[in-house]
């Protein structure tokens, strides 16, 4: 049971809140309360119920049992039905999702009126534009309300989120996972806006699965684990590993055991590589780096810096527009995927299911991507279906890929194990290249819970041990820093410096991130 | 799991048919359940049924709303019973529906579209008994007959018409496929017209449709553009003569007389009366007395074909004149297809004196002089 | 105010796999039966002559009728296995009914001019039903290279071009049977010869039955290994699921839509050869009968799956044969007998929704139950 708060006015109460879906319990008597004037972080691995928990909230779903009470625009705290996302902005609930929903040709202020009821077929822009404009000067969200969409920056994109919800009056803002897209300092930029927004006397409602910014951030932390609320506590009495063990159920290592070996030969040489992203425009300009056996090179940035292309670039996905790549001292610039495919190149790509794995298609035809040409797989023109089954039973068994069976549609995982199941695939491809592999992989953590990043982490630091390069992009400074022996910070598709990463601190990162070009 | 749910819908449609199939076999209709293969099914009582088959709807206003017409006076006669199927197409559906209806016990077919020549052929080879009259061929059997009208009488004197009322001496002729039938209609037409406007000339535009309003609108208007005043036409629609109205010009019409629909601007039509052979058809198979491998092709005299009514506009002297060749042709005295008749290249076909053969009408391939425009071939 | 919503379901469950389609056909019978009650005929009487149309007594030992479905399947079976494979792969060729006419072009062009252009080539069946068969598939596939190679090249719509190449295809053939293949013996009337004896493809049992159908459930078998046994079949599906996925893997979309086209093409010129040596032994009106565009309701129908390709084409067959009866028998417009076909159509096709979604009432009234 959640201890009613002390103190502060109780804005929201869920009260045993259960919701079962056709075979899934997802949430199972859940309470929480939220006050005003407090930031409330909702902690739990994905999976864990806290997405459901809070699309019950905003009308996304109807509880199976249980009730919600609010006491918004100045009523007392009271019994609702939310039927739909109208109904409870209607009662002053709002909520910042991962992807934004904004629209790319139109202006800040014309954006935050979209969908707002009572706004004349007319409206008085002028009058718009000064509204936003206070609001972002009172809670520190300054953007500029008559830039257009596509101008703004991930970091401004999520304020303009914000605005839209206080602009309709929001009393309750919920934001998920709202640091996965920006730096450091915007990170901690984020942080004060929100304690703005308390101060103000509404409630904050965080959800994530960071445990640092939970601690910094939060006033109190509800976890969530398999759909039941675990515990409510305050911040101030929680530390990382009691939070992580309340999340996971078990004790968790944090720092990751990199052994240090003495890196071997440059496997790939990078040398002033450029490309353009799909529009056209110029991501990567002129990239120098290399790569050793044994070693991981991480490479740090803020999204949308030119990672995405550069991993593309460097597994052939992506002609060049200028610059050389050698594998294993070979020129290889403009070769084929297949050609890389077979020097040992693998690629964890960062969209999982855009990319990594035909969602539509059983895990065998996902597992056998990479070797379907060759022998055990294929004989001649035709796949031999035994060699197929047992590849799948190896790479489920080895990587722990929780699944009903090898048929099942690779959709059908959670993110965790299609990770796995991407890294089981990708590993033993370059492997089997009889090359020393070049791994690449892009936010290999992201989206994953404490247990499946773990397994990842731990995969590709054995791989590193047997001799593997490694090329690791991430958003997640710590896991940067903590797993890399190198990272190289990218700004604008330039390469801002590589730094030691056990010298290397998150703030010198974090400038280059933001452009500052740092050289040691 | 995809192919699960399928083969449960595949199975459960079967099943519903099944069921349906099952349940009532006892209370079938009688006559669709002997469907056994080729039973000779003469009719033993006095009821005799006439089938027709239809490659387009009745409601056509063209070439099947006149068989169409043609069946509802053969129904009207005592003992009959018919019944018919609409828009079959040419093809290998054809032969299936033909043959369903001999098995249906009919005691006359009537199949009313070139395109089933052959189907028709090889039904009746397995219903000698049943007696088949295809329309607009050239093949026959003992129990098949083949039936056709010299559409071309009519149309010659509606070129008389056409070119007696022609102002800029452009007349257009709205053409469908470059078959002889259609090539042999032009020509008569345009005999028509030169007999009373000798500097008039037939322009021709195809649009290889029987029954497409578009093209056939489109073609018209192309001619009225061209400077035609006078529209004709050999398909079954009646949007060239529609096009004709709303652009002031005149209209030819074929198949049925469409005044009602096109209005006065319409000069008259070659048309068909179906009842006037389907009637004798039916009353001489009950008789005993019908030659079933008869190849017949009845000119104005049968009435079979003859002329619609006239427009307002048509003078009292070009009716004379029309009617007067026409009880020309049915004495027969005239035929357009005799001689002299000169093709386009100025080489003589048919010699002064000599009137051309059946054989040779039937596979006519060039154009008279008087028409401009091209068969097209190769 | 009551609202209705659709909602999908995570986890359907199996029982649905039988309830949903079964209770589509029902209301699908229900829905014809209301209308065809509007129109004055007895639906139970409507019924049982459409199912005397398709099977006929099949339970006594007659034939007749089902071998006819089977007739009307066959070019059905071919040219849903062609928009099949293509579809698996998320290229939408519509234009099975213009390869099919040049299938059926180039195997008629086979049978009447072969013989005297080149007379030392034994005339026998299996002679020239593997010329026929080739010809006709090198037609229809290089027919469909075109848009294949349009694509692969330019990125230009495959949907527009095959579309597009249809008419073509279909003006061409009716140009060829009324001017320059004409038969000379025909009194100038449209339509060839007939083809010689010997290029006629064997019936069965007194039917029109021919080794067409064969013909079509080998190319079954054929796209079955294809797609389920071989690494083409893989790459296919591949790219059909996630092209993304399929560029990461390595796979050439290039050659894949070549490969997919010349497949699909050369699967409909089949089923054209099938209809000109099977069963009208002549170029004439009325080839191709929209078997093209019916095949695409046939492969969606069936999921694509090759075998449930077979089985959707017989029973589409057998509500269009059974359909004449709405005429000949109930004495009913065609126009009913289509809207009875459509009406049956609507409800399969639609009740697959219900096996992925399901309908849930929101009642919507004031905001706030105190």
């Amino acid at each position: 049971m959640t201890p009613e708060p002390e103190g502060g006015e109780v804005a929201v109460a869920i009260r045993g809140l259960t919701k079962r879906f056709p075979g899934v319990l997802a949430n199972e008597n859940v309470d929480l309360t939220v006050r005003r004037g407090e930031i409330h972080a909702l902690l739990g691995e994905n999976g864990a119920g806290k997405s459901t928990l809070m699309s019950c909230l905003v009308g996304l779903y109807r509880p199976t049992e249980g009730h919600i009470e609010l006491a918004t625009g100045g009523e007392p705290l009271h019994q609702v039905d939310i039927h739909s996302p109208r109904d409870a902005i209607r009662l002053g609930i709002g909520m910042v999702y991962q992807h934004f929903k904004l629209v790319a040709n139109q202006t800040v202020a014309e954006n935050v009126i979209l969908g707002v009821e009572g706004v004349g077929f007319v409206p008085n822009m002028k009058k718009v534009e000064a509204e936003v404009a206070e609001l972002g000067e009172r809670f520190g969200l300054k953007v500029d309300p008559t830039a257009e969409i596509w101008q703004l920056s991930v970091g401004l994109l999520q304020r303009v989120e914000i605005l839209k919800l206080l602009y309709r009056g929001a009393e309750i803002l919920i934001l998920d996972e709202p640091t996965a897209v920006l730096t450091p300092q915007e990170s901690a930029e984020l942080g004060v806006t929100l304690r703005h927004l308390a101060n103000d006397g509404r409630a904050v409602i965080f959800i994530s699965h960071k445990l640092d910014e939970v601690l910094a951030f939060s006033d109190r932390v509800t976890v969530l684990r398999a759909g039941r609320n675990v515990a409510t506590i305050d911040t101030k009495d929680a530390d990382k590993a009691g939070l992580a063990k309340l999340m996971v159920g078990r004790e968790v290592l944090f720092d990751s055991d990199r052994e240090d070996h003495d890196p071997g030969a440059v496997v790939l040489s990078c040398d002033n590589v450029s490309a353009n992203d799909s529009r056209g425009l110029p991501a990567v300009a002129a990239v120098s780096f290399e790569v050793r056996s044994g070693e991981i090179l991480g490479v740090a940035g803020v999204a949308g810096n030119g990672q995405f292309e550069l991993a593309e670039c460097i597994t052939g996905l992506r002609s060049l527009t200028a610059g050389r790549i050698s594998l294993h001292g070979d020129d290889v610039t403009g070769i084929s995927p297949r050609g890389f495919i077979r020097r040992g190149v693998s690629h964890v790509p960062a969209d999982r299911l855009g990319m990594g794995l035909a969602g539509g298609l059983p895990l065998t035809d996902n597992f056998i991507m990479k070797r379907y040409k060759s022998a055990p797989i294929s004989k001649g023109r035709f796949l031999r279906k035994r060699a197929i089954t047992t590849l799948s039973d190896e790479y489920i068994k080895k990587f722990a890929v929780s699944t009903p069976s090898s048929a099942t549609p690779a959709r059908n995982l959670s993110g965790g194990n299609q990770q796995k199941a991407i890294l089981a695939r990708e590993i033993d491809a370059g492997a089997k290249s009889g090359l020393t592999p070049l791994i690449v992989a892009a936010y290999p953590t992201r989206g994953l819970d404490v247990g499946a990043i773990e397994a990842v982490r731990e995969a590709l630091l054995a791989e590193r041990l047997r001799g593997a390069a490694i090329i690791l992009i991430s958003e997640d400074l710590d896991e940067l820093l903590v797993l890399s022996d190198r990272v190289m910070v990218l700004h604008s598709g330039e390469n801002m410096g590589v730094v030691d990463a056990v010298q290397a601190t998150k703030e010198r990162v974090g400038l280059m991130m933001a452009g500052e070009s740092v050289t040691q | 799991m995809r192919t699960g749910r399928l083969s449960a819908l595949l199975l459960a449609l079967l099943l519903a048919l099944a069921a349906c199939g099952g349940d009532t076999a006892t209370t079938t209709v009688a006559g669709t359940d002997d469907t056994q293969a080729p039973t000779d099914t003469v009719a033993t009582d006095d009821i005799t049924k006439v089938a027709f088959v239809y490659v387009a709807p009745i409601g056509d206003l063209g070439w099947t709303y006149s068989h169409e017409q043609g069946r509802l006076a053969v129904e009207a006669l005592d003992g009959v019973e018919t019944t018919f199927i609409e828009n079959v197409e040419e093809g290998p559906d054809a032969e299936r529906v033909i043959r369903e209806f001999a098995q249906a016990g009919n005691d006359i077919i009537i199949t009313t579209s070139f395109g089933y020549m052959d189907p028709t052929l090889a039904v009746a080879g397995e219903f000698p008994d049943i007696q088949f009259v295809h329309i607009s061929g050239f093949k026959n059997a003992p129990n098949m007959s083949n039936v056709f009208g010299r559409m071309y009488q009519p149309r010659y004197l509606t070129g008389m018409i056409a070119g007696a009322q022609t102002e800029s001496n452009i007349i257009g002729y709205v053409a469908a496929f470059p078959i002889p039938e259609v090539i042999r209609g032009i020509n008569a037409f345009t005999l028509g017209v030169q007999a009373v406007n000798p500097d008039a000339e037939v322009r021709v535009v195809w649009t290889n449709t029987w029954f497409g309003p578009p093209e056939e609108k489109e073609a018209a208007e192309a001619l009225l553009d061209a400077g035609a005043d006078v529209i004709a036409q050999h398909q079954d629609t009646t949007e060239p003569q529609k096009a004709a109205a709303d652009r002031g010009g005149y209209s030819i019409g074929y198949n049925t007389d469409s005044r009602s629909f096109v209005g006065d601007s319409l000069l008259s039509a070659p048309i068909w009366n179906w009842a006037n052979k389907y009637v004798p058809i039916v009353e001489e198979v009950r008789a005993g007395t019908y030659d079933g491998d008869e190849s017949f092709w009845g000119g104005l005299e049968t009435g079979l074909v003859d002329l619609a009514s006239y427009g307002p506009s048509v003078t009292q002297d070009t009716i004379d004149l029309v009617e007067a060749k026409k009880a020309e042709m049915i004495a027969g005295e005239f035929d357009p297809f005799c001689g002299p008749i000169v093709d386009q290249a100025g080489t003589e076909q048919v010699a002064a004196g000599a009137c051309m053969e059946d054989g040779d009408m039937l596979g006519m391939f060039f154009f008279v002089q008087g028409v401009i425009g091209e068969i097209p071939e190769e | 105010m009551i609202r209705f919503r659709l909602e999908r379901r995570l986890d359907p469950p199996r029982y649905l796999n039988w309830v949903v389609p079964v209770v589509s056909v029902l209301l699908a019978l229900v829905a014809s039966g209301l209308l065809l009650l509007a129109f004055g005929a007895n639906p139970i009487d409507t019924y049982v002559a459409m199912w005397n149309g398709a099977f006929g007594d099949i339970f006594g030992g007659e034939f007749y009728s089902v071998s006819e479905t089977l007739v009307r399947a066959t070019p059905l079976i071919l040219t849903g296995l062609a928009v099949a494979v293509a579809f698996k792969m998320k290229f939408w060729n519509i234009g099975a009914e213009g390869q099919l006419v040049m299938g059926g072009i180039a195997a008629s062009g086979v049978a009447l001019f072969l013989p005297d252009a080149a007379p030392g080539i034994p005339q026998n069946l299996v002679v020239y039903g593997l010329l026929m068969g080739g010809a006709a598939i090198l037609a229809g596939a290089l027919w469909a290279l075109i848009p294949a190679l349009l694509k692969a090249y330019l990125n230009v719509s495959e949907i527009i071009v095959t579309l597009m190449l249809n008419y073509i295809a279909i003006l061409w053939y009716s140009q060829l049977f009324t001017t320059s293949w004409k038969d000379p013996a025909g009194f100038g009337f449209p339509g060839s010869a007939l083809f010689p004896e010997y290029t006629w493809l064997p019936r069965f049992f007194n039917t029109r039955v021919n080794l067409a159908i064969f013909i079509g459930l080998l190319a079954a078998v054929f796209v079955w290994v294809l797609l389920s046994k071989t690494r083409a079949g893989y790459e296919i599906r591949l790219l059909g699921d996630n092209p993304e996925a399929a560029r990461f893997a390595g796979v050439s979309m290039f050659r894949n839509i070549i490969l997919v086209m010349l497949v699909s093409g050369g699967l409909a010129g089949l089923a054209g050869m099938g209809e000109v040596a099977g069963i009208s032994h002549k170029l004439q009106q009325g080839l191709s009968a929209n078997n093209g565009f019916t095949a695409i309701i046939v492969a969606w129908v069936a999921k694509l799956q090759p075998w449930a390709i077979v089985l959707v084409s017989i029973l589409l067959a057998a509500v269009f044969v059974g359909g004449d009866q709405i005429q000949m028998t109930m004495g009913l417009p065609a126009s009913v007998a289509q809207v009875v076909q459509g009406v049956m159509l609507f409800f399969v096709l639609g009740g697959d929704i219900f096996s992925r979604y399901r309908i849930r009432v929101v009642r919507q009234h004031a905001e706030v139950t105190a």
